[in-house]
């Protein structure tokens, strides 16, 4: 168990550098590193299937800058958890919830020492040591994110077991499933977070139009996925047919090459 | 002033100098801060162009002022970085060439500017829509027990990531103060945006439609049962209400986790009355 711990401590601290020197490479989003639990813990099953749910919930809750509510970490131990107690999957958002809302304190923190080190760059540029105030960046940053992940993952799901058996076995049923369909609910808030970023009155009606061919069709998402990205290409060059060689957002890539 | 770092500078390979920027852009978070955001990784990604245009000591003073540039306040999505990076090496360069008519004003003044657009069609291109079309194909594979699903997701998000990334930072170093003029000129990143948010809004749509099958078992005896009703009007019309509900909660401005724990508990008053089942 203490090893097992350690590696989804592990886990985390993948997680959190994906966005720090990956440049956020969706690594970090659940679906993956729930999977990786799942195979370090022996359940692959489980970890995708929660992996799946979480990646769900969460979807719509762009980090963008510091805003908006980060439930990575809180995937990872709600997805241990779940595996090592054997709870119903929808109990991982129901853990992944309060250690969000825990692991908030401990990044203020992060953020303050972060805080220093930026001031200590500025320093050891002053003084002309300048490979210094790199290593302050490409070392003691990453190091912070590592140490304040490990730490609160690590403890969770060492010591979490317990509690949470403990809580399933005093909790009645009814509210076990009445927290399943709640997990369930917050998917749409996903989903409405997610429109909320893009959406306006011209370009609602694309939204629907992806409903009702899901809908009526029973198409799954890939299907729907390729369907989207043809579309848009098509209008991109109906609406700006005209202008250039630039045709489409894809050939944007292309053009690069050059 | 010696012409020495310049040569340096241009006689370096083009690829290594590209990869620096590429992982410039890349660690672009790696020392994020409160105050001026992602300033230490634009300074780390300059850092190895600056050290080679002025290797004299005594040009420190003039390095000092460049290493000062490189951390102002800065943010970025990371793919987006290298292009910056390759653009400020550029107008380095330039500076060091032409130190009487260049104003090394402008390298600041530049990147300012790039902040916004860049981030703005940055964020919606690979937190919008990459993310979401990767992320809702992995779903639906991992909800059938297939490991194929995180793995696609995976590949789809590098396979996109690294080629923007790294032409990204070739084409801002080798023509990006052309490109800026270009840009601008055809409002392409507002295009870009649009066809983005076409396929983005297209797969939550489908997304709303497939992954989360909420119905109702409320009926009156044995033959009213009103999901069925509610199927021969529109299928799935309980998960498109529940997001319309939701949208409207979140153009309130709640608080995100004040929704999530209403969630829990109006979850479990459905179900114990029997309104809504999964």
């Amino acid at each position: 168990m203490l090893l097992q711990s350690i590696f989804i401590g592990l886990v985390a601290v993948f997680m959190v550098l994906d966005s720090r020197l990956l440049g956020r490479l969706n690594f970090e989003r659940p679906l993956i590193t729930c999977t990786i639990v799942g195979l370090i813990m022996g359940d692959l099953k489980t970890g995708l299937l929660v992996g799946a749910q979480m990646e769900m919930v969460t979807l719509g809750m762009m980090i963008v800058g510091a805003g908006g509510i980060d439930m990575n970490l809180g995937s990872i131990v709600g997805c241990a958890l779940v595996i090592s107690t054997g709870a119903n999957i929808e109990t991982a958002l129901a853990i992944a919830t309060p250690m969000t809302l825990l692991n908030s304190l401990l990044t203020t923190v992060a953020d303050l020492i972060r805080l220093k080190l930026c001031h200590q760059c500025d320093h050891y540029v002053e003084a002309g040591k300048y490979n210094l105030a790199k290593r302050v960046d490409i070392l003691y940053g990453p190091i912070t994110y590592a140490v304040f992940n490990f730490i609160p993952v690590f403890l969770a799901v060492y010591f979490g077991a317990d509690l949470i058996n403990s809580i399933l076995a005093v909790v009645p049923k009814f509210i076990l499933d009445g927290i399943t369909l709640g997990a369930n609910l917050i998917s749409f808030f996903g989903f409405a977070l997610l429109l909320s970023t893009m959406v306006n009155k011209k370009n609602v009606v694309f939204f629907f139009l992806g409903f009702v061919i899901a809908a009526y069709s029973g198409l799954n998402l890939t299907a729907v996925a390729i369907i989207s990205i043809i579309f848009a290409i098509v209008v991109y060059q109906i609406k700006y047919s005209d202008s250039s060689e630039l045709q489409t957002a894809g050939a944007q890539v292309d053009k690069l090459d050059d | 002033m010696s012409k020495k770092g310049l040569e340096a500078q241009r006689n370096y390979p083009l690829n290594k100098k590209v990869k620096e920027f590429f992982w410039g852009g890349w660690c672009m978070q790696a020392c994020w801060n409160y105050e001026r955001q992602m300033n230490t990784a634009f300074m780390w990604g300059i850092s190895k162009t600056l050290d080679r245009l002025y290797p004299d000591p005594k040009e420190d003073e003039k390095k000092k002022e460049a290493y000062r540039r490189s951390l102002e306040f800065f943010n970025i999505t990371p793919q987006c970085g290298s292009f910056v990076l390759g653009l400020t090496a550029a107008m380095e360069e330039k500076y060091v060439e032409k130190p009487d008519t260049f104003d090394p004003k402008m390298i600041s003044e530049v990147k300012v500017a790039l902040m916004g657009p860049l981030s703005g069609v940055g964020d919606s291109f690979f937190q919008g829509t990459v993310r979401v079309i990767a992320m809702s194909i992995g779903i639906s594979l991992a909800k059938q027990g297939s490991i194929l699903g995180p793995i696609l997701a995976m590949l789809i998000s590098f396979g996109v990531s690294f080629p923007i990334t790294w032409y990204g930072g070739k084409l801002g170093y080798l023509k990006g103060q052309q490109y800026l003029v270009e840009i601008s000129k055809r409002n392409l990143l507002d295009k870009i945006m649009y066809g983005c948010s076409i396929a983005g809004l297209m797969v939550i749509g489908g997304m709303v439609a497939s992954l989360v099958p909420i119905t109702t078992p409320l009926a009156y005896g044995k033959a009213l049962k009103l999901q069925s009703i509610l199927d021969g009007i529109l299928p799935q019309m309980i998960p498109l209400c529940l997001t319309g509900i939701m949208f409207f909660l979140v153009k309130k401005g709640l608080k995100p986790i004040f929704i999530i724990l209403s969630c829990f508990v109006v979850g479990i008053f459905l179900n114990y009355f029997g309104i809504l089942a999964i």
